[in-house]
């Protein structure tokens, strides 16, 4: 169906046109903002400010997002890889109606449900206090970077499971059987013959939640305390309480920063994959 | 399909237009008590009174960052010359300060049929900045330490006395740090005020730049501190953790405790203590845009709401904030219960003791940037 | 060997990663193997179930509470009185509904408007740099969103678009049109080039042959973008945290000002209401969301 190319474009104008005021745009304009000084030349200042303010909180932000992208990946490669190579039928039946469930809940509801669970007095506390686990006095509050974390992983895991489970789906069973005729166990398998094969897939899912997870406001402000907290928090506090939209963009290059680098590995690594093929 | 999606949006956005006769549109800064009190109480009695008007109340947030909003706002609209979107504005000292000195208000006090009620201080004083004729206070409210008594036997009565007992008694004392509400801004803001020597010259000024190096053995004390303390998420956070009994102690807005305890939010058995040499206390104040197109009906809701019946009814009697104007405006409105009520925990003599105001506006901002930059990071 | 099961790394995980130390453990008799490893698996899924949806299970027990507090680790007193202040008719929750609803209806249409052309121009059409094009859309995924928000409030504050629901509904529909022109480019792609030349061999012209043949056809997998579009603009916090406030109010917005202002029995309530869309939206998708749809995706 051969039609003129430029008719195409028209078609998609309005598309670009949308992502080009509100996407890039902004990026541009927060660029030009962290790298103007207050005298208006370009300067580094407000990364100095940045720094000198937020230094810890970058740390923070770089260690909460990494804790929980391994352990979304553990998480999810055991849950996709029960639902693969499980031989327990029913097993398989529950998890996959089960794992499906924080999918489709806001990571403000979430926030919301951690508060309350995870506080001292909260319910899961009370419930393992209750079951006689722990005694009373050991009960603590989870409510800051072990709460974010556990919000972040709750969330993530069934959509990286998702991915992860169809791609295995679809991965050739014969490669499977091979090895469990040559006895392997089940763990080895997925680890030697599975994994590799949906590692791209896997690498995606991955990429995608660390991005979703640099972009999240209401978790760190709802679950954790102020100090330290995740780079999000500081650039609202910088724009609501001083308007200081220099140091906040500046914190905002930092998570670009952060961000690419993790999808700079991810390239490379297909990279040097499709040259090894 | 399309078509009855569009049909069903653009009904629904003409229900949520706030088109009609008059409207009234307040800004106001603060937690959701704010919010609440003009929605549930203030607007409702303004409507009975001024029939064919709708009062439109819109909460920006709590501590300087909802001031800070409203500001913008302001400025923004001041600059492109349009008419104000807010015909009352509700604020905290540091922005009404920044507001006059920027031409953003309108001078109104003056005609007011109850300007004179007020003969304190904070009408004519925003920490430091001249603003008298500029803003009615709408309250006058404390912070305090709320305790547990029946976890707490040896209440510290002092800063020192704190940090000390802190040190022995590590996770059991919580504040917000300067983020999320202005309660733990107006913690740290006393510790300085404590330690660092000058507490009178912070609140009366004059600004001197140095005074921010004589602070830095305070705010590694503070840093020390901090250690032992469980940083929560803003003022209701305190509060909320104050009640789940994972802090037994924490500094909060007088008013807030006693709302809290009235609604079951807080344990009954909870007590203040204002611990010396000061804790900081504010007014919020009414303020009229000076552009804005409804400036008479403006001025008539403040006029309503600094009438000695409301402050006696809404601003005692239901929230549990010290009266804007002078409290001997109150008499014979108010009844003694009530009254007592709120000094049960802190007599007026403890209260006019150690009941102090923030640092003035420079030193303000230098507490909280030397904060962000010695104690946080 | 064989007792072993793949579910054993994942029971240990969650007994290490327990707060406070303590540890799930059974023990396992050797001579009933199966009936102990059932037991385990059993419990593991316990376990999960428990993670899973108590969180939940908690937002449903602030919901109902009226007094609650320490040293109790139930409610005080049971009743439904926040569901009687979140849903009075002058309430904020009943405004704040039709302002989410309201908002999100318009987002579809905004999106759906803009992304079916351009799904059909990046399905059908031969455009130049056609990888680039998806890439570019792609992109706001990858970027930190909360620096790209913040700059578009101030981009709007100069247009008068800050706390307007126009300004909210650019915002929902600039997000969601990532997703929505990938779905839109996959429908369109897996709608079979063979109806279409038939069509146009029997005489159709052909903007008749898009409307009776290609989108109908299409619709199942716009729909499923529609509905998407709707979900996530309906649970859009950050955006319009900084371009909607204050006059604008989202269920989210009030969600997270009562949570902070510790209101917890409105926060629950109101996270219960944004729940049910979402819900109904997970049974309903496998009926929209055709495996060959999903194939395309990306291509």
């Amino acid at each position: 169906m051969a039609r003129p190319s430029f008719f195409g474009l028209l078609l998609i104008a309005p598309a670009l046109a949308m992502i080009g005021v509100l996407f890039l745009y902004p990026l541009g304009f927060s660029l030009a903002s962290a790298f103007t000084g207050p005298d208006g030349g370009a300067s580094l200042a407000s990364f100095q400010k940045a720094y000198e303010l937020y230094s810890t909180d970058i740390l923070f932000t770089l260690f909460i997002v990494i804790v929980s992208t391994l352990l979304t990946a553990l998480f999810s490669i055991a849950i996709a890889g029960i639902l693969t190579l499980s031989e327990t039928p029913w097993l398989v039946a529950v998890l996959r109606s089960l794992y499906r469930w924080p999918l489709f809940i806001p990571f403000i509801v979430a926030a919301q449900c951690m508060r309350t669970f995870l506080a001292k007095n909260g319910l899961m506390n009370n419930s393992l206090v209750a079951l006689g686990v722990i005694e009373p006095i050991q009960a603590t509050s989870l409510l800051d970077w072990r709460g974010i974390i556990i919000t972040f992983v709750w969330k993530q895991v069934p959509f990286v499971t998702l991915m992860l489970a169809g791609a295995m789906a679809s991965i050739d069973r014969a490669t499977i059987e091979a090895g469990r005729n040559l006895g392997a166990s089940r763990l080895r398998v997925l680890i030697e013959l599975v994994l590799p094969q949906v590692a791209q897939t896997l690498l995606v899912g991955l990429v995608l939640s660390f991005v979703t997870m640099l972009s999240v406001l209401s978790v760190p402000m709802m679950v954790a305390g102020s100090q330290p907290t995740m780079l999000t928090v500081d650039m609202a506090f910088r724009i609501n309480s001083y308007g200081d939209y220099a140091t906040a963009n500046a914190l905002g290059v930092i998570s670009y920063v952060i961000a690419g680098t993790v999808a700079w590995i991810y390239l490379r690594h297909n990279v040097r994959r499709e040259a090894q093929v | 399909m399309r078509k009855a999606l569009y049909a069903a949006g653009f009904a629904a956005l003409l229900f949520t237009s706030t088109a009609s006769a008059q409207t009234l549109n307040v800004a106001t800064a603060g937690d959701q008590n704010m919010v609440d009190y003009i929605k549930d109480y203030l607007g409702p009695l303004f409507e009975k009174q001024h029939p064919g008007v709708k009062v439109v109340a819109v909460g920006t947030g709590p501590g300087d960052g909802g001031s800070q909003k409203i500001y913008e706002k302001l400025e923004a609209q001041n600059k492109a010359g349009a008419p104000a979107d807010f015909d009352v504005v509700v604020i905290h000292q540091k922005a009404a300060g920044t507001m006059v000195q920027e031409n953003l208000l309108k001078k109104y006090r003056d005609s007011l049929p109850t300007g004179k009620l007020v003969t304190r201080d904070t009408a004519t004083n925003s920490l430091g900045t001249d603003v008298s004729g500029y803003v009615m206070p709408m309250f006058h409210s404390q912070t305090a330490i709320a305790y547990n008594p029946d976890l707490i036997k040896e209440v510290p009565n002092s800063y020192v006395e704190l940090r000390d007992w802190v040190k022995k008694n590590p996770k059991q004392f919580g504040y917000n740090g300067i983020k999320g509400g202005m309660s733990g801004v107006a913690f740290v803001t006393g510790w300085v005020a404590a330690f660092s020597g000058d507490a009178a010259k912070l609140e009366k000024g004059p600004y001197d730049a140095a005074e921010k190096a004589a602070w830095d053995k305070a705010l590694a004390d503070l840093k020390e501190f901090n250690k032992n303390v469980v940083i929560t998420p803003g003022n209701a956070g305190t509060l909320d953790m104050l009640n789940r009994g994972e802090i037994a102690m924490g500094p909060v807005w007088v008013d807030m405790f006693y709302t809290w305890k009235a609604e079951g939010k807080l344990p009954p058995n909870m007590r203040l203590k204002l611990v010396s040499p000061g804790m900081p206390g504010q007014p919020m104040y009414y303020a009229v845009p000076a552009k804005t197109a409804q400036d008479k009906l403006a001025t008539e809701f403040i006029a309503l709401a600094t009438s000695p019946e409301v402050q006696a009814d809404g601003i005692v009697k239901r929230f549990n904030w010290y009266p804007g104007i002078d409290a001997k405006n109150l008499e014979g409105k108010l009844d003694q219960a009530v009254w007592n009520q709120l000094f049960a925990d802190i007599p007026p003599d403890a209260l006019s003791a150690n009941g102090k105001s923030f640092p003035i506006g420079p030193y303000f901002n230098d507490i909280l940037e030397s904060y962000e930059k010695k104690v946080a990071n | 060997m064989s007792g072993k099961s793949v579910l054993s790394p994942a029971a240990e995980d969650f007994a290490l990663k327990r707060p406070g130390g303590a540890e799930v453990s059974r023990p396992v008799p050797a001579r009933t193997w199966t009936l102990g490893s059932t037991l385990l698996k059993v419990l593991a899924l316990a376990l999960f179930a428990f993670l899973l949806f108590g969180p939940l299970a908690n937002l449903v027990l602030w919901s109902v509470a009226e007094r609650w507090y320490a040293p109790f680790k139930l409610p005080v007193t049971y009743g439904l009185r926040y569901w009687e202040v979140v849903f009075r008719p002058t309430g904020d929750a009943m405004s704040s509904l039709a302002t989410s609803v309201a908002i999100a209806c318009l987002t579809v249409v905004v999106a759906l408007a803009v992304s079916v052309p351009a799904g059909y121009a990046l399905a059908r059409l031969r455009l130049p740099w056609r990888t680039g094009l998806m890439i570019l859309f792609l992109l706001p995924q990858a970027f930190p969103s909360v620096a790209i928000y913040i700059n578009v409030a101030r981009v709007f504050y100069g247009l008068g678009l800050t706390g307007t629901i126009p300004g909210v509904v650019l915002v929902h529909a600039a997000h969601g049109l990532v997703y929505s022109v990938w779905i839109a480019a996959a429908a369109f792609a897996a709608v079979d080039k063979d109806l279409e030349l038939a069509a146009r061999n029997i005489g159709a012209s052909p903007l008749r042959t898009f409307f009776t043949i290609t989108l109908p056809l299409a619709a199942p997998g716009i729909m499923a973008s529609a509905i998407f579009v709707f979900l996530e603009s309906l649970d859009e916090f950050t955006g319009t945290f900084f371009v909607g406030v204050p006059q604008v109010t989202t269920l989210p917005l009030l969600l997270y000002n009562a949570s902070m202002g510790g209101n917890y029995q409105i926060a629950s309530i109101t996270a219960l209401i944004l729940l049910v869309p979402s819900v109904l939206f997970m049974i309903v998708i496998e009926r929209f969301l055709k495996a060959d749809v999903l194939s395309k995706v990306g291509q």
